[in-house]
């Protein structure tokens, strides 16, 4: 009996304690929305594992992230864009539940490609605004398009199709990307509504409008998995920088107001982004960003949110809060590190206290006492400027429009793509001399000089033997013999008589075994008889 | 030897059809149960149905008529229709049969007919594994390794039949070497393809049911006239099961109307009537609610819901219509008087 008694006092003991150790413990929530960050989120949520907390996020796209957190299915939503918008006559109507938006990470919409000319890859593909729009809104078809060579005076690209690919579900980086197509080329974008279908004018729209020549799929992966096809060849999508990054896929550079091609690398893009106009409730207008005179910017800048409760509506509770609250303090503050690595750009410091103040509205919140200082965050400075900006490389003299354009590749795919050019001091990448006295603008031109130590080999060697600094051997050694200084050639026609020839004989030949061996048999039988 | 031991049962049943005792509670209770059932699933497809007109009404009763001819699909702006995607429903279907009708066949003859006795069993189970396998998994293999890896046959039929409008692509032309060939990804052939390798063991499941249920008198029949092998198929087995293959087909279309993930995974969505179906773009009604009702607005699910009641519609013609070809068939009683 004593035993019993004595199993039984431990037990509840065991059951006491239990209490305890599930303070310790966190709630498990979830959340839906964006592919654009998911990259990110989904890193962060891995990492944060460690703590006990279990974030359940499904990438289901921005439109239907705020669709499950208006109707109460999801504790927070991912999101491009904000809630109140109009979208093709329909405003997104706010939910009924509390809310605040909280940015979470930088990034830039990328447009990731997949061409070859002749066997080579292209890794280092540029293209004006007014290129990319005139492509995914079937103005220009064809890559050998004199528009897209104006860009690329170094590229003999192939007339081959452009295959435009864009997201079939209703999505945040359609969203983002038609903003800016309505924002800085209306005309264009309104033409290509108008044959859609849709009233114009069109202004951004989540769910591009599926007319020829676009292919639509779904989800950034969706996308992603369709350009990185060997088949696809020709094709190009516009996804976060990371799903081109992850996919070893490259990425086209974009102009910008500068005259500079820019990849949307983690500092370009927080130089873009020092233009964003932040409004009260942390929204964000963009308008500047897209026209920021800046040589560094990377025009199609922009910042993810995340949708948090205010209220303890259904489904959630103040206990859900603790774990958001954790959570989010965890991806403002050491989460930020990571961005970069990611194919993202780290928020900068007044955004991150921002989010800290949103943070502390959650119900439940744990209110953690953030340092920043103690963060890590790229972008922290002692001054209070934007650290990762103002250390951000200046662009090499042959990213300049109108110049025979830089052979290193971009995105995942970082192989050289040689370019056909004559003068070794704009082929041979960052040539010194030249990069400082083509860039005009004379406060960059040092910043261009000591940015880029690998100069140092082309200086060396002279004006006209440049040295590559990957292979050791001199650039312009290469001649026109390279794969992708191929020149177009013109197939004579197939010859037709041949064809119908053989194939007519073809039929001949197979009815013929079909037929005769029975007819054979059949005479032979009645040879027997 | 099975019909023999039938006709011996029945008989014996014959003599003992005196009732023993009068319906009692145990009786009355097991009809009571079974009635119930059968009255809730009637319940539950008018419950279904009530609920997708109530919801649906809204669009509808907006659109009207122009809802079956509109080919077009933005709710929110008032011009939506069901023509592009109902074509395509259809169409995805057709081809998926066209697969599957002599895969299950074919596979069924083997398994019931010329499979020895431990393939057989082996065979049986494969396929039902078939249709066991989630149809997110089908999608998967169709959209990221099928369609890619197979881009050759529906450029093969296009450059040797492209002059049947079925089999023509725009936009491709055989001569020229820089083609792209994503012309022919993510086409209704494509998807019909795959939705014919999930339909494939329903059909082939109750196809192998009808053939083994071929009589052995009739059987041995024809073997006694000389027939051989395949003779005897031909004249006793196939004709026997032609309602169950019927049947079965029918079954795989009801379920090839209604396919939605993988054909979600594979196409690229176009709102068109698409009647070249090796050319990329297709459409169905499910795969259409799958990608929009997410975002949709209320009135655009409404719309979503009027969608799903022509589905609805369309799946009730179908299988009504399978059971009048069935029923008008030669069936296993008729065979053995």
């Amino acid at each position: 009996m004593k035993r019993w008694a004595l199993l039984a006092a431990v037990f509840v003991l065991l059951l006491s304690g239990q209490p305890a150790a599930f303070a310790q413990g966190y709630v498990p929530i979830s959340g839906s929305g964006s592919t654009w960050s998911f990259n990110a989120v989904d890193q962060w949520r891995k990492n944060v594992e460690q703590y006990g907390m279990r974030i359940n996020f499904a990438a289901n796209g921005s439109s239907a992230g705020r669709n499950d957190f208006k109707a109460g299915q999801v504790d927070f939503a991912v999101s491009e864009i904000p809630y109140g918008l109009t979208d093709g006559g329909v405003k997104d109507v706010e939910p009924t539940r509390g809310f605040a938006y909280m940015p979470i990470v930088a990034g830039g919409t990328a447009f990731m490609y997949n061409l070859k000319i002749g066997n080579t890859q292209v890794t280092n593909l540029r293209l004006s605004g007014q290129t990319i729009t005139a492509i995914f809104t079937g103005a220009i078809t064809n890559w050998a398009d004199p528009a897209i060579k104006a860009d690329n005076p170094g590229l003999n690209l192939p007339a081959r199709k452009i295959i435009p690919v864009v997201r079939s579900d209703g999505s945040g980086t359609t969203a983002q990307f038609t903003t800016y197509m309505a924002n800085q080329y209306p005309g264009m974008w309104d033409a290509f509504c108008r044959r859609a279908g849709r009233a114009t004018p069109c202004g951004f729209t989540s769910n591009y409008p599926p007319a020829a020549p676009v292919i639509g799929q779904s989800g950034s992966l969706g996308v992603t998995n369709y350009v990185r096809q060997p088949q696809s060849e020709g094709s190009i999508t516009y996804v976060e920088y990371s799903y081109a990054r992850n996919s070893g896929f490259p990425v086209a550079k974009m102009l910008n107001k500068a005259g500079y091609y820019i990849e949307p690398t983690a500092p370009s893009v927080a130089v873009a982004l020092l233009a964003a106009h932040i409004r009260s409730d942390l929204t964000q207008d963009l308008g500047d960003v897209y026209v920021n005179g800046d040589p560094r910017t990377y025009p199609l800048s922009s910042y993810s949110y995340m949708i948090l409760p205010t209220g303890t509506e259904s489904p959630f509770t103040v206990e859900k809060g603790r774990t958001l609250s954790d959570f989010a303090y965890y991806f403002l503050c050491e989460g930020q590190q990571q961005a970069d690595r990611l194919g993202y750009s780290p928020l900068p410091i007044n955004l991150v206290r921002a989010g800290l103040d949103q943070v502390a509205r959650i119900p439940g919140s744990t209110k953690k006492p953030t340092d920043i200082n103690k963060c890590n965050n790229p972008t922290l400075s002692p001054d209070g400027g934007n650290a990762l900006a103002n250390s951000a490389p200046f662009p090499s003299a042959c990213d300049k429009i109108g110049v025979t354009q830089c052979a290193e590749g971009t995105g995942g795919a970082k192989r050289p793509t040689p370019t056909s050019n004559t003068s070794a001091a704009n082929n041979g990448g960052p040539g010194g001399p030249a990069g400082a006295s083509s860039t005009s603008d004379g406060a960059n031109g040092a910043g261009a000089d000591s940015a880029n130590p690998s100069d140092n080999p082309a200086v060396d060697a002279g004006g006209d033997v440049a040295i590559d600094p990957d292979t050791g051997q001199p650039v312009n050694a290469r001649g026109g013999s390279s794969g992708a200084l191929a020149q177009p050639v013109s197939l004579g026609l197939q010859d037709n008589t041949t064809t119908a020839l053989l194939a007519s004989l073809a039929v001949v030949l197979f009815l013929g075994l079909i037929v005769g061996p029975p007819i054979l048999a059949r005479v032979l039988r009645k040879e027997d008889r | 030897m099975t019909s023999l031991r039938t006709a011996m049962s029945s008989s014996r049943a014959e003599e003992a059809r005196r009732r023993v005792a009068p319906p009692g509670g145990a009786d009355r209770v097991f009809r009571a149960m079974l009635r119930i059932v059968g009255v809730l699933v009637l319940a539950i497809m008018a419950t279904v149905g009530l609920f997708l007109v109530r919801n649906g009404s809204d669009a509808l009763g907006m659109a009207g008529w122009s809802f079956l001819t509109t080919q077009a699909w933005q709710p929110d702006s008032g011009n939506f229709g069901i023509a592009a995607v109902l074509a395509g429903t259809v169409l995805i279907a057709l081809v998926a049969l066209c697969v599957a009708f002599p895969l299950a066949a074919g596979v069924a003859l083997f398994i019931s007919e010329y499979a020895p006795p431990g393939a057989r069993r082996a065979l049986v189970s494969l396929v039902d594994l078939m249709a066991a396998v989630p149809s997110v998994v089908y999608g998967l293999f169709g959209a990221v390794f099928l369609q890619w890896n197979l881009l050759d046959v529906p450029r093969w039929i296009s450059t040797r039949f492209g002059w049947i409008p079925l089999f023509t692509v725009d936009g491709y032309d055989p001569d020229d070497p820089l083609s792209s060939q994503t012309v022919f990804a993510s086409s209704t052939f494509f998807a019909g393809l795959i939705v014919g390798m999930m339909v494939m063991p329903i059909a082939c499941s109750v196809m192998r049911e009808a053939f083994s249920q071929a009589p052995p008198g009739e059987r041995e029949g024809a073997y006694a006239l000389g027939a051989t092998k395949w003779g005897m198929i031909r004249s006793v087995v196939l004709p026997f099961a032609r309602g169950g293959m019927i049947g079965g087909t029918m079954l795989g279309l009801g379920r090839a109307l209604g396919e939605t993930i993988a054909v979600y995974m594979i196409i690229a969505p176009v709102f068109v009537i698409q009647p070249h179906i090796l050319q990329s773009g297709a459409n169905s009604v499910s795969a259409m609610i799958a990608q929009q009702w997410g975002a949709a607005s209320p009135f655009g699910l409404s719309a979503l819901m009027a969608a799903g009641l022509a589905l609805f519609a369309l799946t009730l013609v179908v299988n009504f219509g399978a059971s009048a070809i069935i029923a008008r068939s030669r069936s296993g009683q008729e065979s053995e008087a």
